[in-house]
This record gives C-alpha cells, structure tokens and sequence, in this order.
C-alpha cells in the first residue's frame, strides 16, 4: 500500500473505530429507536391505517425508516465526531500530518457513511425477515441511498466544523434536519396531506429522497424519479464541493 | 536573524528558515510581525518569551495548523505551505495542550499517527513497542488516554511526536505542570534525541531548562524576535549576569530580578 494509501485508511480508520468503540450508543441505541417505530407504526398502528399505495402500512413505512437511519446516522456521526475533536484539539494531529485536505475530507464522512451504511443494513435484513419487503428497482434504490448518506454524512461535516458549542450540533438535528426528515413523508404519502401541506412538502428535499429510496423498494412514487435522482446528484455534489474548499481554506480547522 | 553567517557554508539545509513572517488573525491582531529565524541541522534551539509572545502562533505556522498571512517557511529546504507533504512529514510536533482523544487507547494513538505519516502496518508496530518501552507505558498500552495521569499523557504526546521518526522536534513547553523526575526524565529523553541528529526547537519558561538543554536561544516578544544567542552572549549583551536578567530586561520587568531584590534586601538591613 502506498504511503498516501495507509494515510487515507488510517484517517478512515480512526473514524470508524470512533464509533465501533461505544456501540450501545452509536449502533445500538439507533437500531433500537429503528425497531420501536416498527412496532409501533406496524403492529400497534398499521392495522387501522389500512393500505398505501396498495401496500400494507408497515412495508410502506419501513424505506423511509431505512433512509432516515442512514442520514440520522451519518450526520450525527461526523458532526459530533469532528466537533469532539475539535474540542479537544485531537484534530491538531491529523491537521499537522502530511494528510492532504481531499484525504481529511473523504475520511470523516466515510466515518459517518459507513455508520450509517452499517446501520441501514441492519435494519434492512431485520425488517426483511420480518415482513415481505420487495426490492423493486435496485439500480435506483443503491444509487439514491448511497446519495442520501453521502449528502447527511456532508452535511455532519460541514455542520461539525463549522460548530463552537455542542449546541449548534443539537439544533441542527433538532430543529432543522428532525422536522425535514418527519415532513418529508417517512410515516405517510405526502398525496394524503390536505393543502397547502401537499405542495409546501413539494418544497422539502427531504421528500424527494424518501421517494427515491420508497420507489427503489416499492416500486412507486408520485415524483419524477430520474430528476430527482439528478437533482440529489447535484446537490450532493454541491455539498462535497463545499466542504472541500473548507477544507483547503483551513477555515474554523486551522488557526 | 541567520546563524550561518558566522559559520562555514553548510550544505544541509537548515532543519528551520523562517523568512519574515507575519500572522495577522481575522481579528486584526498581528501576533507575528515579520519574524526571522533560522534552526541548523542538528541544532538544539530555544524560543523564550513571555505569554502571548507569538511563540505557540509561529509553531502553528510552521506545523501547518496556522496559515501564514505572509512571508516563508522552510523544513529541510521545503516551503510549509507550498511543499506540505514533506514539510510536515519532516516535523514532529508536541504541543503544549494535551491534546490526546480520550477514545483511544495508548497504543492506538501511537499506532494511528503513525498511519497518517504514511508509516506500513509492520513499521508502526516496531516503532510502537520500542517508544512504549523507551517511555515506560508498556503496562499502559492498552489504556484509554482519558484514564492517564497528566504526567503519563505527557509522556504519550511526546512519543507522538517522536513516533514518525521526525527530523525536527518542536515541543511547545514540553514540560509545564510536570513533576521533578518526569521533567528530568524528559531533559534526558530528548538530549538523546538531540544527540542522535535531530533538530530541535523548544519554548519553554523554564529558563534553567532553555540554558541546560539548547545551545541557541532566542527571545521572543510582542510578535518580534528581539534577540538571539548564546545564553551567555545574550547575558552580556543585556549587560546582565544571567539568562534570567536578560530575559527580565527584554519583557521590561528589571525589579523582579534575583539580584536586584537581594540588594534592596541588604540596603535595607
């Protein structure tokens, strides 16, 4: 392996054993939550929702679970991380390395993807074992939750360096990415919701990546797949684009 | 400030040229004001100033955790800003913060800073063992750096910065808040290291510690280099007794000297 190669793998490294070290509250604790809304919006409450889109309620909920777990996920994993770090002045270490700012950026938000892939996964393979779960567009449904974490593992990033305080990390998921993710359609269809609530969801992004992921499983959606899947391109792309010119400016990271 | 000029031509680079450098912050404080310096190879080097000085902010400069507003650096012949890779690859730095990540474990840290210098897998493990047992923390290895005692994870930051086998060591008051037989068993450690080749620049306020180890010392204050020399060629030009004098007059604090107090003491018996 090359010397840039080991540096790469190292950065990635640490990052994920950040997380693989407290796995009660970084795996476990979000696998729970995961299950609870299964049982709760599938057995507790399916029953009386009746069908959606000629689904039961339970199948058609479980996607956007799936998807908010991986963006949850990955944010929460890169913004606390990097702000831990940061608080501690252990960033110092990878900062004053040969590490290039490409090489910085792409290890902490593989830290967060890979969680968030991890726990994805997981849920995925339990929910299939119980309930029949289609796959109904795989080369829709790998491109856009690859997307979808990619995006939330960017977004941690770009909240985690930019943060003083824990506090600024906490109301970004708080009040900005929870109420996003909860609106955008996980535990209903959005052609349900009475106006104006209908068209003002049109304007969450959130919306379009749960339909994505819903129409890579499910096989339906009242969105233009192939715009959104571009749309989330771009602006996934944007994001990265961003943070890497952060990175290369130094700013908030170097003194 | 050039050392070279007195000396015959040395055809090693220097381990440390700084060439007028000034680090302004966004909020207007210019805490480097066109600083000069220049470390040899091999050479032992001390930074002396009072707080605040532009010590920690010109190491940061040279480390790449600070961005020069303007002027240059050079590692071993390599700009720090321009050439990073093997600027940074050439400096070992301990900092004055024990800025280890609680997470990790003792061997982990040693293990992962290795990984990002670049270091193979068998490399970083030999290096491991030997810096554990030269530092004494191989009953520690697998310790979480958050459980160490302050002294111990002095210790780590220091095998840290030793562990990807640097040309030049910057130890940013490598001994603050230690205790008798750690600060001397670290004196001891990095006289050897110095001994062995490499480089070393250090800030401390010990000024027992700067005379004993370095065998140039420069003074630092308000952002500027004011002087620099031996410890004895600076207490003459100070026209003063000691490095302590020396350093007293430069921070304008004469009163405070040992000497000065002494003879009010006597004048007033």
């Amino acid at each position: 392996m090359s010397p840039s190669m080991v540096r790469l793998v190292s950065l990635t490294r640490r990052e994920v054993s950040r997380f693989l070290k407290i796995p009660r509250q970084t795996v476990g604790a979000p696998l729970l939550e995961t299950f609870l809304y299964i049982s709760i919006f599938g057995a507790a409450l399916g029953s009386r929702v009746g069908d959606l889109h000629g689904y039961e309620y339970i199948v058609f909920v479980v996607p956007g679970l799936i998807m908010m777990a991986f963006a949850i996920n990955a944010f929460t994993n890169n913004s606390s991380s990097i702000l831990q770090q940061k608080f501690q002045g252990a960033i110092d270490d990878q900062l004053s390395s040969p590490a290039s700012p490409g090489q910085l950026l792409l290890a902490f938000t593989l830290g967060g993807f890979l969680r968030g892939l991890l726990i994805s996964v997981v849920t995925f393979l339990v929910a299939s074992l119980l309930i029949d779960l289609p796959v109904k567009h795989f080369y829709i449904l790998i491109p856009a939750l690859f997307l979808v974490g990619w995006f939330f593992a960017s977004l941690g990033v770009l909240v985690g360096v930019r943060a003083e305080q824990f506090d600024d990390v906490s109301f970004a998921q708080t009040f900005i990415l929870q109420p996003l993710i909860f609106l955008g359609g996980v535990f209903y269809s959005a052609s349900l919701l009475p106006e104006p609530y209908e068209t003002l969801t049109h304007f969450n992004p959130v919306y379009y990546m749960i339909s994505l992921v819903r129409y890579g499983f499910l096989g339906v959606a009242d969105i233009s797949v192939w715009l959104s899947l571009a749309l989330l391109t771009a602006a996934t792309a944007a994001l990265t684009f961003a943070n890497y010119r952060m990175f290369k400016s130094g700013y908030k990271l170097r003194r | 400030m050039s050392s070279s000029s007195a000396n015959p031509p040395d055809p090693s680079p220097p381990a440390l040229e700084i060439t007028d450098l000034v680090k302004r912050y966004p909020t207007g404080v210019e805490a480097l004001k066109g600083v000069s310096l220049e470390i040899a190879d091999g050479e032992f080097f001390g930074l002396l100033g009072p707080n605040g000085a532009g010590k920690s902010t010109l190491i940061h400069c040279s480390t790449g955790l600070a961005s020069p507003t303007s002027g240059e650096i050079r590692v071993f012949g390599h700009d720090a800003v321009g050439d990073y890779r093997q600027a940074r690859e050439a400096v070992g730095l301990a900092p004055q913060e024990l800025n280890i990540d609680w997470f990790l474990t003792v061997e982990e840290t040693l293990d992962f800073h290795g990984g990002y210098f670049g270091m193979g897998k068998k490399d970083r493990k030999e290096r491991v063992d030997e810096l554990l047992e030269s530092f004494s923390l191989v009953d520690k290895r697998n310790d979480r750096t958050r459980d160490l005692s302050g002294g111990m994870k002095r210790r780590v930051i220091l095998a840290r910065a030793l562990m990807h086998r640097p040309r030049l060591l910057i130890l940013d008051e490598p001994t603050a808040g230690v205790d008798v037989e750690l600060r001397l068993e670290l004196w001891h450690y990095v006289q050897q290291v110095n001994s062995e080749g490499t480089s070393i620049l250090l800030t401390t306020h010990y000024l027992e510690e700067a005379e004993q180890l370095c065998s140039r010392i420069a003074f630092i204050n308000g952002g500027e280099i004011v002087d620099h020399g031996s410890s004895d060629e600076l207490a003459e030009r100070f026209g003063v007794g000691s490095l302590e004098d020396a350093y007293l007059e430069l921070v304008g604090r004469k009163e405070l000297s040992r000497a000065h107090v002494g003879i009010e003491a006597e004048d007033g018996q």
